[in-house]
């Protein structure tokens, strides 16, 4: 897919025009970086015995500073390395994963039959579906199914959650 | 011979012929969804299969593996719309073969190569596996590191486009590895004060979420592409003058896949590529290619499936997963308490056989699917995003619920979900993150042991003739996307198109 917004020629697409896009990638996982190396300073300390002249903070420490190298390898490259347009995304696409959120949400607050319940009514209309009778009984008979294999079949125990009194 | 003829007992058992039954069928229909594929399916299906017997779940699990390799192809040929990754270069020539009206003939072609394929690479699995794990006992820690350490850097060599991205996907995998309580000094690391994560990150809510969350909100982006479905005539086998045709072919790409699959972290979709490219190289007319010459469908479809059986040769013999399915599988292995390695041959060898004929059970059945209700498998594609993916999305929650009736799991598939998206969006993939999760124990167990045996000194690894032989591996693999970048600009420049 293409970005539809016009380029002019010699400014790239990029908002941030003076950096590449990989380059502000590498920026942030070396910010990443920072933070976990920080938080790794703050474990605690084992008694040497115990951890061999290892400490908790050595393997983690080690594999940050690989991240870090990485990362400053892929800033370099991001410079001689042509930058491929992204297409926007579509608003669709946060919505989406803030549904995603919702239905988490409703699992953990109300129990599992009404999440997947306003997750097979909600996410088909949002997403364009306009079959309504489908809409319904796949909002009554999906959850049902799932409820009967999982719960009753493959023994997982679910919440009952407020609305479900048995 | 024992342990064989024990398998097959076991083999009687209605319940386990059913389960593998289930994860073949499972796996052509999952395999033909785009969008969805075998890794994802059995990422999905992972949790449900820890209340089972060990030899039935890994047998369930191999056999989808197989399945939805092949049933990638279906999609790949009907809808130019590739199932599974493995399946891309089927639709080069098989979706142009389809639309001259030859469909059928395109999946008999895809069916028996396939199955050739598949079956080919459980024999290699049965020799090379057992002789593979007998040179692992010859691994200490220090082997181990350097194994693991290779098996990450093949990383590099999935995507040619983002070798570095990949290595640092795998090493940020590690480091997810290091949340939780050290088992060695039982200090807290990453927990941020919830003890919920004192036992760590597992890595099946995180697979869920970088495969199934990611693509949920991939398929939020492309609700408007409508598919346009070729006619299916009747499945037919292919002809002996096909045969003929692609004998060579299948032959090659049965050595190709099997080589690419024992490889760490190749898989599939590499193997298929290099497959179709060979198939197109030693073609004398290359004319057809890319218009539905049959040989374009036969070479990256046995090379896939030869990929299957082998990339558990390096899973079972030594805990390194050969292909990003196979680490799922691994996974399962260890949720099991199996240890990959020489004392799986030695302590459980009636499992592995179960393994193996599971495996190629499944060969067999697809085949028998794939031929025969073909035209069922496609009417997969009819059904509408907007139902598919709700139902998977909450498959998917419940998949990561159900580990340990977690909600914590859950939130965690939601925010790999979501992390994963925006990975895939520039340019990072999942599987070097799942890699680097489950290998990421072994890697700092590995490494903590050998430093202790030689005395915090990094010079000691210098001194293990295996462990050179696996770092200048190790090199090579991360070199060589590189390299080859180079020479393909040098061969530009010099040879102008």
């Amino acid at each position: 897919m293409t970005d539809p917004r016009p380029v002019r020629e010699g400014v790239a697409a990029w908002p941030a025009a003076l950096l590449p896009r990989d380059a502000v990638v590498a920026l942030a996982v070396l910010v990443f970086c920072a933070v976990a190396y920080w938080l790794t300073t703050g474990f605690d300390e084992a008694p040497s015995a115990m951890a061999q002249n290892i400490q908790p903070s050595t393997f983690p420490q080690l594999v940050i500073t690989v991240m870090a190298v990485l990362a400053g390898v892929i800033f370099v490259q991001s410079f001689a390395a042509p930058q491929k347009t992204l297409a926007r995304v579509p608003p669709l696409v946060p919505v989406s994963a803030g549904v995603m959120v919702a239905f988490v949400t409703a699992f953990q607050t109300l129990g599992i039959i009404p999440a997947m319940v306003l997750m097979c009514l909600g996410l088909p209309a949002l997403w364009g579906e306009r079959r309504w009778g489908l809409v319904i009984a796949f909002a009554v008979l999906f959850p049902a199914a799932i409820y009967g294999l999982f719960a009753g079949l493959l023994d997982v125990y679910f919440e009952p959650g407020p609305l479900i009194p048995w | 011979m024992d342990a064989f003829l024990s398998a097959l007992g076991l083999f009687l058992d209605p319940m386990l012929l059913v389960a593998v039954l289930a994860g073949t069928v499972g796996g052509v229909l999952v395999g033909a969804l785009p969008g969805l594929s075998s890794t994802m399916a059995t990422a999905l299906l992972l949790p449900f299969t820890l209340g089972m017997e060990p030899g039935m779940a890994i047998a369930l699990l191999s056999a989808l593996y197989c399945s939805g390799t092949y049933g990638g192809s279906i999609t790949a040929i009907l809808v130019n719309a590739p199932g599974a990754p493995a399946a891309a270069a089927t639709a080069f020539d098989g979706y142009p073969l389809a639309q001259k009206g030859r469909a059928g003939k395109a999946l008999g072609i895809a069916a028996v190569a396939s199955a050739i394929g598949g079956m080919f690479s459980v024999v290699v699995l049965i020799v090379a596996a057992p002789l593979l794990s007998r040179v692992a006992y010859d691994f200490g820690p220090p082997e181990y590191f350097a194994l693991a350490l290779f098996g990450l850097s093949m990383l590099a060599s999935i995507s040619s486009d983002a070798p570095v991205k990949n290595l640092l996907g795998g090493a940020f995998g590690v480091l997810l590895a290091t949340v939780g309580m050290d088992m060695t000094t039982g200090v807290e690391r990453f927990t941020f004060g919830m003890w919920e994560l004192s036992e760590g990150v597992h890595f099946i809510p995180v697979m869920i979420g970088l495969f199934a969350g990611a693509e949920f909100l991939t398929q939020a982006q492309t609700l408007d592409r409508v598919t346009v479905h070729a006619a299916l005539d009747a499945v037919r086998l292919p002809t002996r003058e096909d045969f003929r045709k692609c004998m060579g072919t299948i032959a090659r790409s049965c050595g190709i896949g099997s080589f690419v699959g024992v490889l760490p972290a190749e898989g599939g979709t590499v193997a298929a590529m290099i497959g179709y490219n060979e198939a197109r190289r030693w073609a004398r007319d290359k004319s057809e290619f890319g218009h539905g010459d049959i040989r374009g469908i036969a070479g990256p479809e046995s090379a896939n499936n030869a990929a299957t059986g082998a990339a558990m040769v390096p899973t079972l013999a030594l805990g390194i997963p050969g292909s990003a399915t196979t680490a799922v599988i691994l996974g399962a292995l260890l949720a099991h308490g199996l240890r990959p390695g020489p004392h799986l041959f030695t302590e459980t060898p009636t499992l592995l056989y179960v393994i193996f004929t599971a495996m190629l059970f499944a060969n067999v059945v697809f085949l028998g699917f794939g031929l025969v209700g073909a035209k069922l498998f496609s009417r997969i594609t009819l059904i509408p995003t907007t139902f598919l993916w709700p139902a998977v999305i909450i498959l998917a929650a419940i998949g990561a619920y159900a580990l340990e009736q977690s909600i914590l799991d859950v939130w965690i598939m939601v925010v790999a979900g979501i992390l994963g998206f925006v990975l895939k969006r520039y340019g990072f993939s999942a599987a070097p993150i799942i890699m680097g999760l489950i290998l990421g124990e072994m890697v700092e167990s590995t490494f903590k042991q050998s430093m202790i045996i030689f005395d915090h000194s990094w010079a000691g690894f210098l001194d293990r003739p295996i462990v050179l032989v696996f770092v200048a591996l190790t090199v090579l693999s991360i070199a060589s996307p590189f390299v080859s970048k180079a020479w393909h600009r040098r061969r530009e420049r010099e040879n102008p198109a």
